[in-house]
């Protein structure tokens, strides 16, 4: 039961790496971003490609670094040209980028499913609660919480961090009060979107990679912004755990109702509160 | 010097024009009125100011420099500092963390966090509080505290009596007059005719999105402004 626990902690912790990137992205530019589980899914491409000729670390690096110039270009190039446009135009632009990017992934590496494997250093596994539970799980939470704990403080104490938490409720307020916000847009969405990278190459040894690997946890991110509450650190934090526990609890005593249990856990809190745990916006 | 100046200025929020050929200056040290109803733009000057219309025509001048396309943090980082209407404050902040967004133009001046808990001591007793948390007066502070906070040159003050008790006004009052004396432009968007003879040199009229008469308010009776007001 404890392990099945740690197990949860860790698909929450990289549903966390993934939901504070749409967070963050959602904050500053007001939508939600159909292509971050595809940036999820280059970012463990590249990881794994890199990874291939050098090591897995190389790897991790180069796929952060690749998929924050990514963002980068995202973001200066179509979220701040759309920025005056309806939402709904530049979400269907994100829902356009994820099939260009899973037909780019299908050309580069294939439809056949990879697999990665995790560093030297992180293989084995060590005894916990008296059973054997794989170290690289344990290098997984410990990347979640460095990630929850560095960000918390990035956006408690620094001064990005106030104009940041700021725009992610109001940003035409913020702007009006003197911050350029398409510059911490800018910002933003490249960290957003390097975490994804991140999350990516964390994940490629935990699952197989394929050109849709994105999607399905795409849709339990969204469930995490959305019981988490549009906006919130915290709540998204808070909400990625629950769910991870609920992933696998769900998927080791109730099977047959896995997939559905974290869709009824977002309609519960839905009703119980319509803006979700931590508020945000309505 | 002229702070802010629009210059024959025609505003759209999407295909619909709602300034047409409005021309105004504000210059320094000036406490200016721009009186209407509701309806007539006096808002749309405001969210012109900041980036939120189109220009079609003409240009807004801030400190004799000519814009047609204003970002949001233009006049901000120029010396005009915003009250919006409503207030904006952030509710996810605390209070002090709304006046520090304040001072995020840098700007070097008299007001400091200690100079805005000095001249509204209750901001200070609140400030770990969210800033919803603040009843309307106090939260009227707190985004004119937060202004304060860029140093402007020219505070713009939209509909700053909205919703307040006549006592909480007179002592806005009595503090634009002081900002006012010290030197710092104000442009009052207002309806209340209390407010605007007690803080204001100078007022321009708009209706249906047109300035139709402006002039001094010296010698002006009370209900002369009313007129004004309901045209």
């Amino acid at each position: 039961m404890l392990i099945q626990v740690l197990n949860g902690v860790v698909y929450g912790g990289l549903l966390y790496l993934l939901a504070v990137g749409l967070v963050l992205i959602f904050g500053l530019r007001e939508i939600v971003n159909f292509a971050h589980g595809a940036l999820f899914m280059l970012g463990s491409y590249i990881g794994f490609s890199i990874a291939a000729i050098f090591d897995f670390w190389l790897g991790l690096a180069g796929a952060i670094v690749a998929m924050t110039l990514v963002g980068l270009c995202l973001d200066a190039g179509v979220l701040r040209p759309l920025r005056k446009h309806d939402h709904m135009v530049t979400v269907l632009v994100t829902f356009g980028i994820l099939l260009v990017l899973e037909t780019f992934a299908t050309a580069v590496w294939g439809k056949a499913f990879r697999s990665m494997q995790p560093p030297e250093l992180l293989s084995g596994t060590v005894e916990l609660f008296g059973e054997p539970f794989p170290v690289y799980r344990l290098f997984v939470i410990a990347v979640s919480l460095c990630v929850a704990g560095g960000l918390t403080v990035w956006l408690r104490h620094s001064r990005i961090g106030l104009y940041v938490r700021a725009s992610s409720v109001d940003p035409t307020t913020t702007g009006i009060l003197g911050v350029d916000t398409d510059r911490l847009s800018l910002l933003v969405v490249g960290l957003g979107t390097g975490l994804a990278g991140m999350s990516g190459v964390i994940a490629a040894p935990l699952m197989a990679l394929s050109p849709t690997m994105g999607n399905f946890i795409l849709i339990e991110s969204f469930i995490v912004v959305v019981v988490g509450g549009l906006g919130s650190f915290s709540g998204a934090f808070i909400a990625a755990l629950l769910i991870g526990q609920i992933h696998n609890m769900g998927a080791v005593y109730l099977p047959w109702a896995s997939t559905l249990l974290p869709f009824l856990l977002m309609v519960c809190v839905l009703i119980w509160r319509p803006t979700g745990i931590a508020g945000g916006k309505g | 010097m002229s702070l802010l100046a629009f210059d024959h200025v025609d505003a759209c929020y999407g295909a619909a024009r709602i300034l047409n050929d409005v021309s105004f200056n504000v210059d320094a040290g000036e406490r200016v009125a721009v009186l209407g109803r509701n309806g007539v733009g006096k808002t749309t000057v405001v969210n012109t100011l900041c980036g939120g219309t189109t220009i079609r025509a003409g240009e807004v001048r801030i400190n004799d420099r000519g814009h047609t396309d204003l970002p949001h943090y233009l006049a901000a980082r120029s010396g005009i500092a915003t009250v919006l209407q409503g207030r904006g404050i952030l509710p996810n902040l605390t209070i002090e963390e709304n006046l520090l967004l304040g001072a995020s133009v840098g700007r070097k001046g008299p007001w400091s966090l200690e100079a805005v808990y000095g001249l509204f001591p209750i901001l200070r007793e609140r400030s770990t509080n969210m800033g919803l948390g603040l009843s309307g007066g106090q939260q009227q502070m707190l985004a004119i505290g937060r202004a304060l906070m860029a140093n402007p040159d020219l505070l713009v003050l939209d509909e700053p009596s909205e919703g307040l008790a006549p006592v909480i006004v007179d002592e806005l009052a009595e503090l634009f007059n002081r900002l006012g004396r010290d030197g710092t432009a104000i442009m009052l968007i207002e309806q209340n005719v209390g407010l605007i003879q007690r803080v204001a040199e100078r007022y321009y009229v708009l209706s249906k999105g047109q300035v139709i008469e402006s002039g001094s308010l010296e010698g002006m009776s009370t209900e002369q402004l009313q007129r004004h007001i309901a045209i």
